[in-house]
């Protein structure tokens, strides 16, 4: 690659692996990072430092649950004195009036509250703990400090056809911004598809849903909702390109170009206890790997969409056809389509109602305590 | 485009962060997930959003700055206020959307 590397925009710093939430969609890897082997406080300030000097505008603070850290309040400064629009991911278990008052003044900017349902029982039983409540009160505490609220829910088979209900919970909340996020397949939602893929009917509708809200609350609440891509033929423009305009840096200091880069078994990424943040970025065997255009294969090589899609997700080729260098399978031109559509197919042919004890399904678990760095 | 009401006071949401970009040195609106590059107009008007300056006093100022007469830009300045109405990045007191 001899053209220079473009400016990244945002940078999802994901501080911990740990999380009191166990949701089966988790996208988190299978081998989450252990406590001991996370970044110290200081790493992460040279982190953000360097991603603001490289042309990072937003950070987003994710994991686990960030509010896991003892240090996130001296992680937001940091992230304010160095010009970053910050935004706390959470699941709001652990935001209590002191700590988002002192998240205030370290000027923390938007705060993202996931939420599993509308409605506390299978929003617990999604959670794998009792959630829910807390939720509702968090929301209150977050409007109530002046942020902006986020809703957050992740769509599966089991709360889907409640979208109507889950819009309605987002506008009572006071929400300017509601995700809508179909469950994307990797980690512990790729282990979970058999149970958490949709059908198509349930796809459909949810999608008129999802629309006629978009409409009725343009200028009061942003509504997204993208079509899941194994329901569609084109493949979504993973991360608007490969070392385009994101990096994710992990619990234990891995850069990656997006946050489930870990799927690419055969892949290694620079950690940045080795080195700079932007050598990585610029650099790096891994962020290089699939920039641009000229490693696609065909068909993404000579395809009119190339510059649109990127060829798809790297991961999800890398999970379906064993090869992340091939044309994501999603995509209706992939020789691979055919194994996601018949996952699909044969999907729809269970008419049991959703069984969150079903056997198969994988509550996430945290990394023992004992456990060293990956 | 109708004009808002001459008295309005409109003001960048809480939400927006207006900033100079460290690598461009320009001027960009931050907000949650988003971020807007600023042409030297959007940021004339952007920084009279204040919430202390009427729509007129701002249409004013910048006729004034840009040689113009107010007639001729408030439709424009208006559009733009329009526009982030949009993105939710203005609050426009007393007016319903």
């Amino acid at each position: 690659m001899n053209r220079p590397a473009p400016r990244p925009f945002s940078l999802l710093a994901e501080i911990t692996h740990r999380c009191p939430l166990h949701c089966p969609y988790c996208s988190n890897p299978l081998e989450l990072a252990a406590q001991a082997g996370e970044l110290t406080t200081d790493e992460w300030r040279r982190v953000l430092n360097e991603a603001a000097e490289l042309g990072v505008l937003h950070v987003g603070f994710s994991g686990g649950e960030p509010l896991q850290r003892s240090d996130l309040v001296q992680l937001v400064a940091a992230a304010r004195a160095a010009g970053l629009y910050s935004n706390l991911i959470t699941s709001s278990l652990g935001l209590s009036r002191r700590r988002i008052e002192e998240l205030k003044r370290a000027g923390l900017d938007s705060i993202q509250v996931s939420f599993q349902s509308d409605e506390e029982t299978l929003a617990d039983r999604i959670a794998g703990t009792s959630a829910h409540a807390n939720k509702l009160q968090a929301a209150q505490l977050v409007r109530e400090f002046g942020f902006p609220l986020t809703m957050n829910v992740v769509l599966h088979r089991g709360n889907i056809g409640r979208l109507e209900r889950i819009i309605a919970l987002a506008e009572t909340l006071g929400a300017e911004r509601l995700e809508l996020a179909n469950t994307q397949y990797y980690g512990w939602a790729f282990k979970n598809r058999g149970t958490l893929l949709p059908s198509r009917s349930q796809i459909e509708h949810a999608t008129q849903v999802a629309s006629a809200a978009k409409q009725r609350l343009l200028g009061r609440m942003e509504v997204l909702f993208v079509v899941p891509d194994y329901y569609s033929d084109r493949p979504k423009p993973c991360m608007h390109g490969w070392g385009q305009k994101h990096l994710t840096v992990n619990p234990i200091g891995e850069v990656l170009p997006c946050p489930t880069a870990h799927e690419i078994k055969s892949m290694r990424f620079d950690i940045v206890r080795e080195k700079s943040l932007a050598w990585i970025w610029r650099e790096s065997d891994a962020f290089n790997r699939f920039r641009g255009t000229e490693w696609m294969p065909e068909p993404c090589h000579s395809c009119e969409f190339r510059e649109m899609d990127f060829g798809g997700c790297r991961c999800q080729a890398a999970l379906i056809a064993g090869d992340a260098a091939v044309t994501d399978p999603a995509c209706q031109f992939s020789p691979n389509r055919q194994t996601l559509t018949e996952f699909v197919e044969a999907s729809q042919k269970g008419t049991a109602p959703f069984s969150l004890d079903a056997d198969g399904l994988t509550f996430r678990q945290n990394a023992r305590k004992d456990d060293g760095a990956q | 485009m109708q004009l808002p009401p001459s008295d309005i006071h409109p003001k960048l949401s809480s939400r927006a962060r207006l900033q100079t970009d460290k690598v461009t040195g320009k001027p960009v609106l931050l907000y949650p997930e988003g971020v807007l590059m600023l042409n030297p107009t959007g940021h004339a008007i952007a920084q009279l959003c204040t919430g202390e300056v009427t729509f007129q006093e701002m249409v004013d100022k910048l006729a004034a700055r840009y040689k113009k007469t107010s007639q001729e830009i408030s439709p424009q300045v208006a559009e733009y206020l329009h526009r982030l109405r949009e993105r939710n990045l203005l609050e426009m007191p007393g007016t319903t959307q």
